[in-house]
């Protein structure tokens, strides 16, 4: 087992661009890391950062075109997923490795009863005939903690914190082994938000399954990740552990993103945005892409690319100033 | 849902009397002396006050009005025609079932052969393929129907004598009638379903669908199609008005006694009784067509059922 934890999920040397009328997105620049099996790996970074694009990419459903990967590979459980021919991924997508959206008031067919396409998906991936599948897709439904009466309601009976959770039933139903969670509290309120994440962790450990956790919400890093990587325009900056990024963050990005996190002690302080706009990425700066907003820049930072570099054991950042020599 | 249909059936009565008040107005107001126009310049003026009287153009506005609606919408009676003195229930009878072949086969060929043109288009978007169906599509729907009636006409009956240019002898003399109302339909339903289709392919559930490992072919007719039916069956149910009403051009150009003709000819002889009894069908006709529409939408998506059912279900809290 202990040999196989570092095969489970390996992302190397990603890199997935958009072309749009003419013009080049490099959405992912460069991204690789490993999520050992059932732990759970957080992506955390703003808005546009890449972060849908590599799960999207992991799962092979990017629109293809305006989305083209460009290089790298995706390896599960030593497999690479992007030499996999397109029949043998339709039985890893909802079997293997399932995802859940970051909003369910889009994500479920208005027109199909919530039952029905918890159905689908188990039946794409089992044996079962329709009896025993709506059987089963019942079951889901109570496991989280929907009454399996409901089956033939469809998703406008829903509320939106219901509807999450019916996502969250049809990405389980299969028992994958790998889950994407793509901001999965990111449009519900912040009550339901805890009873989600809540819900995650629980089925997460009872099906003993992996998961890649997308969010911008330091906060749910915090309740969730084992692993967490920083992304900004594409590339991971810094990486480690929970622990390493929450209380040792080095690149003065992650700092900017603890800085502009709400004081709950002081009252009456300013927050510290970080000042400036994300790169175009269309036209991304050369050298480290943060450089234009950081603080600390360097000529050496606008010129050459700027690799990672291990700083302590298992915790990795790319920065020429804060990265230490 | 049953007091949604009877609601609406209810408001159908009424739209149908407002057809038939407008229409007889619109006679009504039409200039010219029926009776002379009928009778001829040679005719006495006493024979022409003798047949006034008969057709009871005498009378008031409001008492000829009255006798119509009586006699339409209670005994479902459109008296004789001014111009050949036959029985215009029968005459109708005789010729709406051919003007519904032809609109109603014409309007399931455009339904279909433009919806899968519209879907092939949309997944295809920005490929030649795409491009050629929407060049084909405006080309048909820039060409009046009779016109295509004619190059048809030209090229199978003419050219390559395969099928009858004009007439109703035997079934084949329905095929290029049907294919000249049919493509103008094709054509605009081809562009709605690519459009809708457009909308719906992008959508959040079809990438759901996606990562649920469904293959390709399924999830657009799970889950593209059904969502993207809604604008598509708009189209349909105004279509449907239209190829009806649409007949007159058709019917004429390829010589089938239909409804079309008919009331054509009516307006020609000013044989008023003929062109209300025409428009009213019509009007029926097409209120139908809108109500079995509305009730597809409640079939189809189950919000708008929930809409229907309001009432109901307040009750039931």
């Amino acid at each position: 087992m202990a040999e196989n934890n570092k095969e489970f999920l390996s992302v190397k040397n990603l890199e997935v661009i958009y072309t749009q009328a003419k013009k080049i997105v490099h959405a992912v620049n460069g991204v690789s890391f490993d999520l050992p099996k059932g732990s759970t790996f957080g992506l955390v970074g703003e808005t546009g950062a890449g972060k849908t694009t590599i799960a999207k990419a992991i799962l092979g459903i990017l629109p293809v075109p305006p989305a083209k990967v460009q290089s790298g590979e995706i390896f599960l459980e030593g497999e690479d997923l992007l030499k996999k021919p397109e029949e043998e991924m339709l039985n890893v997508r909802g079997g293997k490795i399932a995802m859940i959206f970051q909003d369910p008031m889009t994500a479920l067919n208005p027109l199909m009863t919530v039952g029905d396409q918890i159905l689908e998906v188990l039946l794409l991936h089992n044996n079962y005939d329709k009896q025993e599948g709506m059987k089963k897709a019942g079951e889901m439904l109570e496991t989280v903690g929907i009454p399996a009466e409901r089956y033939g309601e469809y998703p406008h009976q829903f509320s939106g914190g219901m509807k999450q959770r019916v996502v969250i039933a049809m990405a389980l139903a299969c028992d994958p082994e790998l889950l994407l969670a793509d901001e999965p509290t990111t449009a519900l309120d912040v009550t339901i938000q805890a009873q989600v994440l809540d819900l995650i962790n629980d089925l997460k450990v009872k099906f003993g399954t992996s998961m890649l956790l997308i969010t911008h919400d330091l906060g749910v890093i915090a309740q969730t990740c084992d692993n967490v990587a920083v992304i900004y325009a594409g590339q991971i900056v810094e990486m480690g552990t929970k622990e390493d990024i929450f209380d040792h963050p080095t690149h003065p990005y992650t700092n900017g993103l603890f800085d502009s996190l709400p004081n709950m002690t002081s009252a009456g302080e300013m927050l510290k945005p970080i000042t400036g706009m994300p790169p175009d990425p269309t036209n991304l700066p050369s050298g480290c892409s943060f450089s234009p907003r950081c603080p600390y820049a360097t000529d050496a930072c606008r010129s050459g690319d700027v690799p990672m570099k291990e700083i302590a054991p298992g915790h990795f950042c790319a920065c020429h100033v804060k990265g230490g020599k | 849902m049953g007091r949604y249909v009877i609601k609406r059936l209810l408001m159908m009565v009424v739209i149908l009397w407002c057809a038939g008040i407008v229409i007889f107005t619109m006679t009504y107001l039409t200039p010219g002396d029926v009776p002379r126009l009928l009778l001829g310049a040679q005719a006495s003026s006493e024979t022409v006050e003798a047949k006034r009287a008969a057709l009871g153009l005498d009378k008031s506005y409001l008492s000829q009005l009255g006798t119509f609606m009586v006699n339409t919408f209670v005994k479902f009676d459109f008296g004789t025609s001014w111009a050949t003195n036959t029985y215009i229930v029968s005459d109708l009878a005789e010729r709406i079932p051919r003007t519904l072949i032809l609109g109603l086969s014409a309007m399931v060929l455009n339904v279909v052969l433009g919806t899968l043109m519209g879907i092939y288009a949309a997944i295809n978007e920005g490929k030649w393929q795409d491009s050629l169906v929407m060049i084909i599509a405006m080309l048909f729907v820039s060409m009046p129907d009779f016109f295509i009636g004619l190059l048809l006409m030209l090229l199978f009956a003419l050219k390559l004598g395969v099928l009858p240019a004009y007439g109703i002898d035997s079934w084949t003399g329905y095929i290029l009638p049907i294919l000249a109302t049919a493509c103008g339909g094709m054509a605009v339903n081809a562009r709605q379903a690519r459009s809708s289709m457009l909308e719906v392919i992008r959508a959040d559930f079809v990438t759901t669908a996606r990562s649920k490992g469904q293959k390709e072919g399924v999830i657009i007719r799970k889950h593209m199609l059904p969502n993207a039916m809604m604008p598509i069956i708009t189209g349909v149910g105004g279509g449907l008005a239209v190829v009806v009403a649409g007949s007159p051009v058709i019917e004429t150009v390829f010589s089938i006694p239909g409804l079309g003709a008919y009331m054509l000819n009516a307006i020609n002889t000013h044989d008023y009784p003929a062109i209300r009894a025409s428009v009213v069908f019509f009007a029926l006709f097409a209120s139908c067509a809108v109500l079995l529409m509305d009730l597809c939408y409640a079939f189809l998506d189950p919000r708008i059922k929930a809409q229907y059912s309001k009432g109901k279900k307040v009750k039931d809290k």
